[in-house]
């Protein structure tokens, strides 16, 4: 795949984000995983992810608040919940949140980089969608 | 049911109003006041039949009430069977998802030749154990799940309750004393005999004192009593100095799949399986804490049996 998405796993399953990692970087995707809620907020802060892969059951800060706060430092960023706990409640809440795409564990491989791809597709297309507006606006100033 | 019948037995008779007026009628029809007692006996008939009217009506909502308090009864065991199996989903995707992963992985290193690159071979013997052990992290789970749904009927014996906790007490402690964790008893010496089953007993306590000894981690206390409170009851407490539990998650720990282990350390059943027992025993469990003090547990039992068995 020749994504060059950075991609930010956080979930507290120390097995599952090592393993996740290695295959997403053999993927070719840059890839650091984190365990917690609040560690996904302070590195968002130290880098710009493109997609977060978040996990919502988890000690301390839960998955929807930690979504809360990624989505206010950075709003750009997309969000993938990847979860082995289904609740539609859940769901709606993250959708409302700005979350894009929901996904329960195990999810196949293929499946979750197809999703990733989507996501960085569609950040990329904000992204310069945003640039356009500004350049516009910038030439009518001038 | 009771109120149901009560109010159907009380609308086949008329209201007192309905008897009065009509006794009325008739000491009146015998003094011969004839107008007057038609009056009342116009009166008996009209309080008849508003008071049958409202019986009905007190009839129907009672029966209305029944209707609806048996759909919200159903609609709770609905609702425990849902967060029960959402429970279950969660824990058994988990090691599934990770599963997964490995196997990708493995697939991903036996690629081309991936295989052939520095420390690949040790990459596939870790990623086969991790597999085995996610297997063994279902198989407790499911396990546990048959254990709790079980229904396994106490065999009551008597039962020296000193003695069953030292047993349990001694096992932990050798692992316990490894990371520096003391344990301090205080047995009422005159503890009677405890008509119980002694392996669920046991079951429980061990699930307790491992429970204290791992909110301990290193350096601490676990302090276990007994004593008898009434003639007919004792009762067990253990204390440890661990990190305690919130109060918000305190009347959650008894809950299937609730725990404050990290993930893949605990199933969250232990404690729901212990107050099953407990409660099967004819006994109450509770447990009190404070963060960052300790978390005591008590346990109740009747000295005698609750089936009045031995």
């Amino acid at each position: 795949m020749p994504l060059k998405a950075r991609v930010l796993i956080v979930d507290d399953e120390e097995r599952f984000r090592f393993t996740l990692k290695k295959l997403l970087t053999a993927n070719g995707l840059e890839t650091d995983a984190v365990g917690s809620g609040l560690e996904a907020v302070e590195a968002l802060r130290q880098r710009p992810y493109d997609v977060i892969l978040l996990d919502v059951k988890m000690p301390g800060m839960s998955g929807i608040e930690a979504l809360a706060k990624l989505k206010k430092i950075n709003p750009e960023v997309e969000v993938i919940i990847l979860t082995g706990h289904a609740s539609v409640d859940v769901a709606v809440e993250i959708m409302k949140l700005g979350g894009y795409e929901y996904l329960l564990k195990p999810c196949p491989m293929d499946e979750l980089l197809a999703k990733i791809e989507s996501a960085y597709e569609r950040k990329t297309a904000r992204g310069e969608r945003l640039r356009k507006a500004e350049a516009t606006q910038a030439g009518e100033a001038s | 049911m009771v109120h149901k019948c009560g109010f159907r037995a009380l609308s086949q008779f008329p209201h007192a109003a309905t008897l009065l007026c009509g006794g009325l009628a008739v000491v009146l029809a015998l003094l011969g006041e004839v107008v007057l007692a038609a009056f009342a006996l116009m009166a008996a008939g009209v309080s008849f039949l508003v008071v049958r009217h409202l019986i009905g009506l007190v009839v129907k909502a009672n029966e209305q009430k029944y209707r609806l308090d048996q759909q919200l009864i159903q609609s709770q065991k609905l609702a425990a069977i849902g967060e029960l199996s959402s429970g279950i989903a969660h824990e058994i995707n988990n090691p599934l998802a990770i599963m997964g992963q490995e196997t990708e992985w493995i697939k991903h290193l036996l690629k081309g030749d991936n295989l052939q690159a520095p420390g690949a071979t040790d990459e596939l013997r870790d990623s086969l154990r991790e597999i085995v052990s996610q297997v063994e992290r279902c198989k407790e789970i499911t396990h546990k799940l048959l254990d709790f749904a079980r229904k396994k009927e106490p065999l009551i014996q008597a039962a020296d309750v000193n003695r069953l906790v030292e047993d349990m007490a001694r096992l932990v402690e050798k692992e316990a004393a490894q990371n520096n964790i003391k344990l301090i008893r205080g047995y009422d010496k005159n503890l009677p005999r405890v008509s119980t089953d002694p392996p669920l007993l046991r079951q429980v306590v061990l699930n307790i004192l491992n429970n204290a000894a791992y909110a301990i981690g290193r350096d601490g206390t676990i302090t276990i009593a007994t004593r008898q409170p009434t003639a007919d009851s004792i009762e067990l407490t253990f204390s440890d100095t661990g990190c305690g539990i919130p109060k918000e998650q305190l009347d959650k720990i008894f809950d299937p799949f609730f725990s404050t282990k990290p993930p893949g350390k605990g199933t969250g059943l232990g404690l729901s399986i212990s107050h099953s027992i407990i409660v099967k025993l004819g006994g109450r469990i509770t447990a009190a804490s404070e963060v960052g003090k300790g978390t005591t547990f008590t346990i109740h039992l009747p000295v005698a049996s609750p089936n009045g068995e031995d």
